[in-house]
């Protein structure tokens, strides 16, 4: 027990680190960027309108110290750190003086949402058609299935995304192509809202989990293909264990290990919101704030969408760490 | 296995009651619970609103601006339509008259209109004018704040109905100020935000209304905003000119361009601002309800925006006119706008956009000039200008386009403009050669020796066709022997602009009212006084940072003729000329606008043959459109 308390104390220092690391990089990148948010400001209220040179002049003053862009880097370091032990990313600047929490808070349900759904369904549906696939290796459907996985997987990810907006928008237009819910329903808890939500999630969903769920099966049907010739395997089956158990207990259980690692990650990825579904369905979401505040030059947005990444991807990898003793046994061993 | 088939079989029946749940509402982008024929949907080319509870305009960039809320909502003094107005270009729409200056224009006068009242029943007076320059000027990180402080030393009421500004330095074009062009100061309502504490970060959250419009509902994630006639509308300036006819109005995000052309295919997208001029191509092809400026090639409607090629002109390879008029000489016009607009372009050889009232004030006029313009380049003379350059894009496109194209000399010139610069290599080599450039080995060389490199900077795919134009243009210098580079800045264009971090780039410094000879709208800004130094930001519109004591003097004597004062015009014109032979930016032609309008449920929408306003509808001055429309049968 000890050993595993010490496993855990080296882990969760391991985690702390790689936070630690990772926002002062996403610090150091977003204000190497050579967008300066003032500028962008400037830019867009003179892009139309008649303002005189003079009075832009005081403009850029105003908006330095309004932005909290005065000071030394030193000073601006530290002040960040203040705000991030406290949950605090300050305004955003493109949308000022809106906290940077509010707009992420905003968008995060619609992308955690999505895009747990599609990436458990793809992971679920991918690892059992492929755990399948790869141990029943002469089912004439399943080999079809390996042939559409096969055929799905290289599509790159926006051209099955138009299509899937060609054939259900225009051609059979049966499901809505843009936004999170219909126009005009209150967001509320009630049935109406419920079913626009699901209706509008269906297309960016379905083309997240054909993408992914042939990605999934092939990786597991190649590493169900390897297990199944492990002795322990044939000797399963020599010795008349049930062959749904042999399938369960012995071929998928090992195989399944890595594909867990892939999913923690994938789940803690999901903070970056999934920018080009998010574009191309006009769907409400982390990863349009994200592209949007690097166009504006927006640090703190920037910052507070990275550094929730961060942590997301970080406790998704502690996790599996943790469970891992418990998945496999040849680790707790070790 | 027979229980994989069962839970497949099982999967399909779940997601099967799915899509035929969604067949039943098909009109999967239209607003539950408004009746479709008394409905506007128009496209806000803002996007998605991050912020979208924030209805404060007079914040810096703190919510959206086109959603609705300055064409519908609010409103301000004076109005100038870049096309020819409802009943005029000048529209006093707040104001009851004109502005009215003293001898020096030191003073200004605004006489208000009687009758006017906000959405919540209190009446627009001279005090919400007084407040919303009051408010601006003690709150500096405002909108407006800084051009109101530089300008107004005073103002006050005369009476409920009356205004003066008295102004701290002589403007005789103060009120351009509380014109719209897009937008302008909109007058805030003093009962409301004289109740908040810091009104720079008051989000205005349920907007009061002085337009003919309130606020219906918005989405939360900012994708949509719905407006509705108000009860009162009579109360409104709008109602000058009728009632209007879409009782609500619908701005939204409809995504990408190809999404925007289904969305107008499945007739759940009225108007479209914009769109790649394929997207068009494709809607004239396939919708026989959509409409666009033009009934035909080019569909665009030029706004009053010049796109040029913009020197850096601190930068020393560029400070030699002769370089400028050489690379202006080693473009060929018509291949700029087949890349740039598949030939769907109103060129422009002038600094002025070929739009409005601008061919008849400047370009017609100024045609003999043109013609008789001469390049000394030490060799010889020669003219460069050729008249039938428009004319031979129209032949171009012909043989593809067939009837669609004009062939009537007037409709070619307004469609596709009149002339510009021939061609010419050897002329621009002889330019180059006096300047003190040299070719070796097929490369041009600098005085210095070092190569003549050229980085051309475009925006990339956030706007593709001015990184066509100028993905066009480095290829024919390239042919040249200059070391043409493109530099794709993408979101970093605004800030490498003002920073003057660019050799060249594809953008505009001029803008006009299009409807109004006055050329002070960009051009004041380009006196030598607001020049900064190299390395030091740029305020706008002199991006190429050019100094010249000639225009100097002409913007000068400009600040000193009234706004309508013919001589405006005059002045108007010397610009051009110095310009033409400066050549201190290369001017290529209008920024075309493919604003598409579908006529499945309403008609009346602004063309070049009913040109009462701009189609494009993130303008302010396209609620005249509204007053106008009328729904199909």
């Amino acid at each position: 027990m000890s050993g595993y308390l010490a496993y855990i104390a080296k882990r969760l220092l391991q985690f702390v680190l790689v936070v630690f690391i990772g926002i002062n990089l996403a610090y150091v990148i977003t204000h190497a960027t050579p967008i300066d948010p003032v500028e962008q400001s400037i830019s867009a209220v003179t892009s139309f309108g008649n303002t005189a040179p003079e009075a832009i002049e005081q403009m850029r003053i105003s908006l330095r110290e309004l932005y909290g862009l005065e000071g030394s880097a030193l000073q601006q370091y530290l002040l960040f750190w203040k705000r991030i032990l406290r949950a605090d990313f300050g305004p955003s600047m493109s949308a000022f003086p809106t906290p940077v929490a509010t707009l992420i808070a905003r968008a995060l349900p619609w992308t955690t949402g999505l895009l747990v759904v599609s990436t458990v369904v793809a992971w679920v549906l991918g690892n059992w058609l492929g755990g399948l696939a790869g141990y029943y290796q002469k089912s004439r459907g399943l080999k079809l299935l390996g042939v559409i996985a096969m055929g799905l997987h290289p599509i790159p990810y926006y051209i099955l995304a138009l299509l899937l907006l060609i054939v259900f928008g225009f051609l059979w237009p049966v499901l809505p192509i843009s936004g999170g819910s219909a126009m005009n329903l209150p967001q509320a808890w009630t049935w109406a809202f419920a079913a626009s939500v699901l209706q509008h999630a269906t297309l960016p969903a379905l083309s997240l989990i054909l993408i992914g769920v042939g990605s999934w099966f092939l990786g597991m049907r190649s590493l169900v293909s390897n297990v199944v010739t492990e002795d322990y395997v044939i000797y399963a089956e020599l010795a008349g264990v049930d062959s749904r158990r042999v399938l369960s207990s012995y071929v998928m259980r090992n195989a399944l290990v890595p594909q867990v690692t892939g999913l923690a990650i994938s789940l803690g990825g999901i903070f970056n919101g999934a920018v080009i579904t998010e574009k191309v369905f006009g769907y409400p979401g982390v990863g349009s704030l994200l592209v949007d505040a690097v166009y504006a030059g927006d640090y703190g947005l920037v910052l507070g969408v990275t550094t929730i990444s961060i942590i997301g991807v970080s406790i998704g990898v502690l996790v599996i760490d943790l469970l891992y003793p418990l998945l496999d046994p040849r680790v707790k061993v070790s | 296995m027979s229980r994989i088939r069962a839970l497949l079989v099982l999967a399909l029946c779940v997601l099967a009651p799915q899509l035929f749940l969604s067949r039943s509402s098909s009109a999967q982008g239209i607003p539950q619970n408004i009746p479709r024929k008394e409905l506007l949907i128009l496209e806000n080319p803002e996007g998605t609103i991050k912020n979208a509870g924030w209805f404060n305009i007079w914040a810096i960039n703190a919510g959206s601006q086109s959603n609705g809320l300055q064409q519908a909502a609010l409103d301000t003094l004076w109005y100038i339509d870049p096309e020819s107005g409802l009943d005029g270009v000048w529209d006093n729409s707040l104001a009851a008259d004109k502005p009215q200056y003293n001898a020096d224009f030191t003073e200004m006068t605004a006489k208000l209109r009687k009758g006017i009242f906000w959405s919540d029943g209190v009446e627009f007076t001279a005090d919400d004018v007084i407040s919303t320059v009051m408010t601006q000027i003690k709150n500096p990180g405002m909108r407006f704040s800084a051009v109101l402080a530089s300008n107004v030393a005073s103002v006050d009421a005369l009476d409920p109905y009356t205004v003066v500004f008295k102004l701290k330095k002589p403007n005789s074009r103060f009120h351009a100020n509380f014109t719209v062009r897009w937008n302008a100061i909109w007058i805030m309502p003093k009962h409301v935000f004289e109740k908040v504490a810091d009104p720079s970060k008051f989000d205005f959250n349920k907007p009061v209304s002085l337009g003919a419009y309130v606020l219906n509902s918005y989405d939360p994630d900012g994708k949509w905003y719905i407006w509705q006639l108000r009860d009162d509308w009579q109360r409104t300036t709008l109602a000058r000119f009728g009632k209007p006819g879409p009782k609500y109005l619908a701005y939204v995000d409809p995504g990408p361009p190809d999404k925007r052309v289904i969305a107008q295919l499945n007739h759940e997208l009225d108007v479209i601002h914009d769109i790649a001029p394929e997207g068009m191509f494709a809607l004239a092809k396939q919708s026989k309800s959509t409409v666009a400026w033009f009934k035909g090639f080019p569909y665009g409607h030029p706004d009053p925006t010049l796109p040029a090629v913009i020197f850096n002109d601190q930068n020393e390879m560029f400070k030699n006119r002769d370089v400028r008029w050489a690379l202006a000489l080693l473009i060929d016009i018509k291949a700029v706008a087949m890349a740039a607009y598949r030939g769907a372009a109103t060129i422009s050889a002038i600094g002025v956009p070929p739009t409005g009232t601008h061919p008849a004030t400047y370009h017609q006029p100024m045609e003999e000039w043109l013609k008789g313009f001469e390049i000394d380049t030490g060799k010889r003379t020669i003219k460069p200008y050729d008249p039938t350059v428009g004319k031979q894009i129209a032949d171009l496109l012909r043989p593809s386009m067939g009837e669609q194209i004009p062939s009537d000399p007037k409709e070619i010139a307004r469609a596709f403009g009149m002339g510009w610069w021939k061609p010419d290599p050897r002329v621009a080599q002889e330019l180059l050669e006096r300047a003190g450039y040299s070719r070796r080995n097929g490369a041009w060389l600098m005085p210095d020796g070092k190569p003549f490199t050229i980085r051309v900077m475009v925006e990339g795919d956030l706007r593709p066709v001015m990184t066509r134009a100028g993905t066009m243009i480095v290829q024919q210098w390239k042919q040249a022997g200059i070391d043409a580079k493109i530099d794709v800045a993408q979101g970093t264009l605004p800030t490498r602009r003002a920073a003057g971090d660019f050799d060249t780039f594809i953008g505009w410094s001029v803008e006009t009212w299009g409807g109004h000879q006055d050329l002070s709208y960009f051009m004041d800004s380009w006196h030598s006084q607001f020049v900064a130094e190299p390395g030091k930001p740029q305020p706008a519109r002199n991006w190429q940072r050019w100094a010249s004591p000639a225009l100097d003097k002409i913007i000068e004597q400009t600040r000193s003729v009234g706004f309508d004062d013919p001589k405006s015009i005059e002045l108007g014109k010397d610009y051009v000329k110095l310009a033409v032979q400066e050549m201190p930016t290369i001017p290529l032609m209008a920024y075309n606008v493919f604003t598409a309008m579908d006529q499945t449920y309403w008609t009346g929408y602004p063309t070049s043959e009913n040109p009462y306003t701009d189609p494009v509808p993130n303008w302010g001055n396209s609620r005249a459109m509204f007053v106008k429309l009328k729904p199909a049968n």
